[in-house]
């Protein structure tokens, strides 16, 4: 997988260029797909980081984005005399903290359950954290929140945060890059394959996985945070989304679970789904996103890095 | 100093005993068996051993060190690793990423991870499937990998839990052959076996178990003569 | 007072209709190791279905469930013969998101036909009332909780006494001697599945005459059998009737007494309390093999 990494490094390097000068060619409309699809990408390979090498999949992970968003606006909101230069650096640290203290103080609990009570003991997390700051006032979570506009004069907005998810996704996925290839990432897929075993051979599972998850909230937490700032306005609703906590799960599966580049790979796809293909028929994204998942579930569990290992299984 | 000792080792599943009282020492270097009808607790031993399972009373002391209550992870990177009845293989990765998972973990941590697991995986004749994916081995194969894996941890004891059981007889000759060699490695083995022919040839010692009482220990020769063992596996005259 | 005795019995009523609706969620769990996720999607299937039919034939609603059961029963049958037994035999996880897929389609599809507007069932009596004592229960959330009884005990019946029952229970337990034995086991969950279906429609009828619904609660009633199940245990309908009143009574009280934006809060804490003390709900799994 990574006996040549050389021409991988120079393919990943050159796609980095050709993104990240997008906003130079691309017209507006194309410009706020690939700010979705970068902003996608960086949340499933955050999620993938437990969800794809650990095999903890939660179908919760927009609790993070909720917090991070919120804690970021409401200490920004004190800082308000920063210069604007530093508010969002404040608003990532602020976000990021409290995704940390959130997810170390749930892990204990959370990660003793396995499989599909983990997965669904999560969508409750997200569920109660939604409602929490929907119902309790200082949170603001029904009245909304404003995030000050920091981007630069000179630049607009859509371009500036365009490049801002672009530079976020490409941290997470060095992240996920060093965890992959480190003892730390085989363990946590000794961990996905057999938990039990894993701790026979010596691989401390249980603080690897509490690793795992903080990590992993961490930086969907950081994703939030922007996407609270290129939309400038969130509530409860915009930020705790049920289809984000299905789609997160959708990309890896689509792209191939458990894979480096899967993750980026099925969000591109499926982001270019619903919004190119079906951009005009916004009744049918829900369908659409169903009849994928059911689709990739009876035909290709693999995703398309399974297809492809097939292929070339075949030749 | 023995490297592993068992003190007076009790373990009820609610109220019924599985083991009862046993006490032995394994000395560094050795191949002991541990045998006896099914339900005789081997295979709880193991799990004792490796902290896998709470024990009610006793104590074990692996080095003089007591490893009662420990984690089984701390366990297993003391030094005593684990080869499985029915492989537990990690079915996505390859023959190599399954034992380098026990190089980089286990004891001693990753030193020369890469030349550990190639060793391993020659030790136990593993090298030339290397690159398949656990998935695709033979049973026969399939135990290889489990101790495989084992050995990369460095492990100085490895408990095999019938590593012959359901194997045909070309397949058990290599299997016993793999065992010798991770012996003449430096590494203690236990085993728990059913296959006779395989403990009289490979086992410097025998201890019998029978309803968790430990019935006789000695070397291969002597157990086999037992008349307490010979009742155990076919009956007193009486009750039968 | 008063208000006590009022709250723990409008939890009762509440607490009977979630356990009818999370019954079929369990047999489903307990027996195909299945989560299905589309659970509500068969929940708001039989409202439908029986506000359809009660308003072209002009019928009580009640009187709607045998048909509704009837065709829920096929669904289900179908659905999982054709469907998701192929998810089956994989991981866990595959089965869970197959039935989420199909339950964003349905519930897509049910907005296009239904429209995502607030339906309710509207039975001739709605407006009548009892009081006992204190305590004001309708007539309406009377015939509701009688009918969720009524029904769980049916299932009881059907599981211990009926051929049926008997061959679903063995195939829980021991899969592999179920089918040495020349159990058809792939029959068996598909029969399994239509039974627990059709429990899921008759849930959605006694739901429809008491709470308004739409096709956006699908989740809600789905999650609800999730927290059921684990409460109350797995696979028993005495195990739903369990977790369905627990739950019932902590969400009027917590709306009651903590603030009407709190159940579901409530609910998590205890859920997640719950599978760390007893990872197994408080009656364990009715079919768990003895050993």
């Amino acid at each position: 997988m990574t006996r040549n990494p050389v021409p991988v490094f120079l393919l990943v390097a050159a796609a980095v260029v050709v993104l990240a000068a997008g906003p130079l060619f691309l017209p507006p409309f194309y410009v706020r797909v690939g700010q979705l699809m970068l902003y996608s990408a960086g949340l499933g390979l955050a999620w993938a980081i437990l969800g794809g090498f650990a095999g903890y999949a939660s179908f919760g992970h927009a609790a993070f984005i909720g917090v991070g968003a919120f804690t970021a606006g409401l200490v920004e909101a004190r800082f308000s005399t920063l210069p604007t230069a530093l508010l969002l650096p404040v608003g990532l640290l602020a976000g990021a903290a409290s995704c940390a203290i959130l997810s170390a103080l749930i892990a204990y609990p959370i990660l003793r359950l396995r499989g599909t009570f983990f997965a669904i003991a999560m969508l409750g997390v997200s569920h109660v954290c939604a409602e929490v700051t929907n119902n309790i006032d200082f949170f603001q979570g029904s009245m909304g929140l404003n995030f000050p506009p920091i981007a630069p004069a000179s630049w607009d907005p859509a371009n500036f945060f365009y490049e801002v998810y672009l530079a976020a996704a490409l941290l997470i996925l060095l992240v996920s890059w060093q965890i992959r290839r480190s003892r730390f990432g085989a363990g946590l897929l000794s961990i996905r394959e057999d938990e039990d075993t894993a701790r026979m051979l010596g691989v401390p599972t249980e603080r690897y996985k509490r690793t795992a998850f903080v990590v992993s909230a961490v930086l969907t937490g950081i994703m939030g945070v922007i996407y609270a700032h290129s939309l400038g306005y969130i509530t409860t609703e915009s930020v705790y989304r049920d289809d984000t906590n299905l789609s997160l799960i959708v990309y890896s599966l689509l792209g191939g679970m458990g894979t480096l580049f899967g993750p980026v790979i099925g969000a591109f796809l499926l982001v270019f789904i619903t919004q190119v293909i079906l951009g005009r028929l916004l009744d049918f994204h829900l369908f659409a996103t169903g009849l994928l998942l059911v689709i990739l579930v009876l035909a290709a569990p693999g995703g398309v890095a399974g297809l492809l290992k097939r292929k070339r299984a075949a030749t | 100093m023995s490297l592993l000792e068992v003190e007076r080792l009790s373990k009820n599943f609610r109220g019924l005993a599985a083991i009862s009282d046993v006490s032995f020492a394994i000395e560094a270097g050795t191949i002991t068996s541990i045998i006896g009808p099914n339900g005789a607790g081997k295979s709880t031993m193991f799990n004792l051993i490796t902290g896998y399972l709470p024990l009610t009373a006793g104590e074990i002391r692996y080095r003089a060190l007591r490893i009662t209550g420990m984690a089984t992870n701390r366990i297993a990177a003391l030094g005593i690793a684990r080869a499985f009845q029915i492989a537990r293989p990690f079915r996505d990765l390859t023959v190599f990423e399954n034992v380098r998972v026990g190089a980089l973990f286990g004891k001693a941590g990753p030193r020369d991870v890469e030349a550990t697991t190639r060793r391993a995986l020659e030790l136990a004749s593993l090298a030339a499937l290397a690159e398949q994916p656990a998935s695709s081995l033979t049973v026969g194969q399939l135990r290889h990998l489990e101790v495989a894996r084992a050995i990369a941890t460095r492990a100085d004891l490895l408990l095999a839990d019938e590593p012959c059981a359901g194997l045909n007889p070309t397949e058990t000759a290599a299997m016993i052959d793999v065992l010798r060699q991770v012996r003449t490695n430096g590494v203690t083995v236990v085993l728990v076996e059913h296959d006779m022919p395989s403990v009289m040839e490979v086992s410097d010692r025998v201890l019998v178990l029978d309803a968790g009482r430990l019935i006789a220990d000695g070397p291969p020769k002597t157990v086999a003569t037992d008349p307490k063992v010979i009742a155990a596996y076919l009956g007193t005259p009486d009750a039968a | 007072m008063n208000l006590i005795a009022q709250t723990l019995a409008d939890g009762l009523v509440l607490g009977g209709i979630y356990a009818l609706a999370a019954v079929g969620f369990s047999l489903i769990f307990g027996v195909l190791h299945v989560i299905n996720l589309s659970h509500g999607i068969l929940v708001l299937m039989g409202a439908y279905l029986a506000l359809i039919f009660s308003e072209m034939l002009h019928i009580d609603p009640l009187l709607c469930i045998p048909p509704v059961m009837a065709v829920l029963f096929c669904v289900g049958y179908a659905y999982q013969r054709f469907l998701i037994q192929h998810a089956v035999d994989r991981a866990s996880v595959n089965s869970m998101l197959l039935t989420f897929g199909v339950a964003l389609m349905l519930q897509n599809a049910m907005i296009w036909v239904f429209s995502p507007d607030m339906k309710s069932i509207t039975p001739t009596y709605a407006f009548t009332s009892l009081k006992l004592g204190p305590v004001n229960l309708d007539a309406v959330r009377l015939s509701a909780l009688a009918a969720s009884l009524v029904l769980l005990s049916c299932l009881a019946a059907l599981l211990r006494f009926s051929p049926l029952g008997r061959v679903i229970r063995a195939t829980a337990q021991q899969t592999m001697a179920a089918r040495l034995c020349g159990v058809n086991v792939r029959h068996v969950y598909a029969l399994t599945f239509a039974v627990s279906a059709a429990f899921a429609g008759a849930a959605g009828i006694v739901i429809g005459i008491i709470l308004p619904f739409s096709p956006n609660d699908e989740g809600g009633w789905t999650l609800n059998a999730f927290v059921v199940v684990v409460l109350g245990g797995v696979g028993s309908p005495a195990g739903a009737l369990i977790g369905g009143l627990l739950l019932g009574l902590v969400s009027t009280l917590t709306a009651q007494y903590i603030g009407p934006a709190f159940p579901n809060v409530t609910m998590f804490l205890l859920l997640v309390l719950l599978l760390l003390v007893r990872p197994n709900g408080l009656l364990g799994n009715a079919f768990a093999p003895s050993r």
